[in-house]
């Protein structure tokens, strides 16, 4: 990351060729195509930084990739500034756009999503900090806002569009954890459970990620903060993703 | 509690809170979220309301199929001094006992800090209860 800077230096000359030629211009489409290209890596940057809160990693490259373009295509070099100082602020702004206006699946007053992406900040940073979930009072305090703010933030998340469950685990790069090894050390605790045999079919038949998710709650008794951490979702998606399933298996209990 | 300006004493008096719903699967997502916004307004941290939210869902799921037809399921919700408990019950046509034997039960007992059986000749209950420090971080 340090070497931000110096790895895109050889691009500066193709932005002032490009601004240089007129609107239809042939050669403008390639040399767009090439700093676009040339700028990928920023906006994948940006869009995993914004990783783990519900929404799929496709979308939010695509996302960023959008604000790369109007970056591109709006940048003016004679301005004097470097373009990165210019498309970081544009790709982010582009991504929190999204988070605010299209992942809601329900109509929600603007000042709630914006209240729910600070919400979603806040839990992550309070977690870390606590090492446990934080408690609405924690998070107003942290947002200085008061705590009905944040109750109605809160529930304002249950409109959040519930992430589909093919959704890709990204990040496992980064914790060093797969979901694999979680397994294999819960499975464990499982075998101390007498009713085993009735359980084991059930959860073999969910997909990976929920019954990791599901053993660690409850066979290796992981908090679903831990549990986040540990698969590198949201605490928020692995309270949906576990009702979820415990639902589903209900169902299949029942018959 | 009628005295004026006296909200900020709730807290610290025990509430009572009691809902009655169709012993039905559609009706228990209002208990839940009933449950879930009294945690929240407990100031538990965020993955205990979850936890309670699920254990009530886990509850209700369990009483209602074992509800006589055309019954209601009550909860009652004991809310002060740091806890919730909960005390969901059904009525049942002939004598049966709330199964414990089963995942679910080991979902309810994960979920909360105590969780017991209820019977009598006429109805079966599930109880609940957790504390906003939980014992075992």
């Amino acid at each position: 990351m340090t070497s931000q800077d110096s790895g895109y230096e050889h691009l500066a000359p193709l932005f002032k060729e490009f601004a240089s030629l007129p609107e239809d211009h042939p050669r403008r489409q390639q040399l767009r195509d090439e700093l676009v290209t040339g700028y990928l890596p920023v906006a994948l940057h940006i869009a995993r930084r914004f990783a783990h809160r519900g929404e799929p990693q496709e979308d939010l490259e695509q996302v960023a990739t959008v604000g790369l373009i109007n970056a591109v295509d709006r940048f003016e070099p004679d301005r004097g500034s470097d373009f990165l100082s210019y498309a970081v602020p544009t790709i982010t702004g582009e991504v929190r756009r999204h988070f605010r206006d299209q992942a809601w699946s329900m109509r929600v007053p603007r000042r709630l999503k914006d209240l729910h992406v600070a919400i979603g900040a806040a839990v992550s940073e309070l977690s870390q900090n606590l090492g446990r979930a934080p408690r609405p009072s924690e998070i107003a305090a942290r947002l200085q806002c008061s705590t009905e703010d944040v109750l109605e933030g809160i529930e304002a998340s249950a409109a959040y569009r519930s992430t589909s469950l093919d959704e890709v685990l990204t990040g496992d790069d980064s914790s060093g954890h797969t979901a694999a090894d979680a397994l294999g050390q819960a499975d464990q605790a499982l075998d101390q459970v007498e009713y085993r045999e009735s359980v084991r079919p059930l959860l073999e038949s969910l997909p990976e990620r929920e019954r990791t998710i599901l053993l660690l709650r409850f066979f290796g008794n992981l908090t679903q903060t831990q549990i986040a951490q540990q698969v590198g979702i949201s605490q928020m998606h692995v309270s949906r993703l576990l009702a979820q399933t415990l639902a589903a298996l209900r169902d299949n209990l029942a018959d | 509690m009628i005295a004026p300006g006296g909200q900020q004493a709730e807290t610290d008096t025990h509430a009572l809170i009691e809902m009655r719903v169709a012993a039905s699967a559609a009706h228990i997502s209002a208990v839940r979220v009933v449950a879930a916004d009294l945690a929240a307004r407990q100031d538990f941290d965020l993955d205990a309301v979850s936890d309670l939210r699920m254990a009530v869902d886990e509850a209700c799921a369990t009483l209602v199929p074992l509800a006589a037809a055309g019954t209601m399921l009550s909860c009652r919700f004991l809310v002060g001094a740091g806890r919730i408990e909960v005390q969901a019950s059904v009525s049942v046509a002939e004598r049966t006992t709330v199964p414990q034997n089963t995942f679910g039960w080991r979902v309810l007992t994960t979920l909360t800090d105590e969780a017991f059986a209820t019977s009598d000749r006429h109805s079966i209950g599930i109880t609940l209860c957790v504390r906003r420090e939980r014992t075992e971080g």
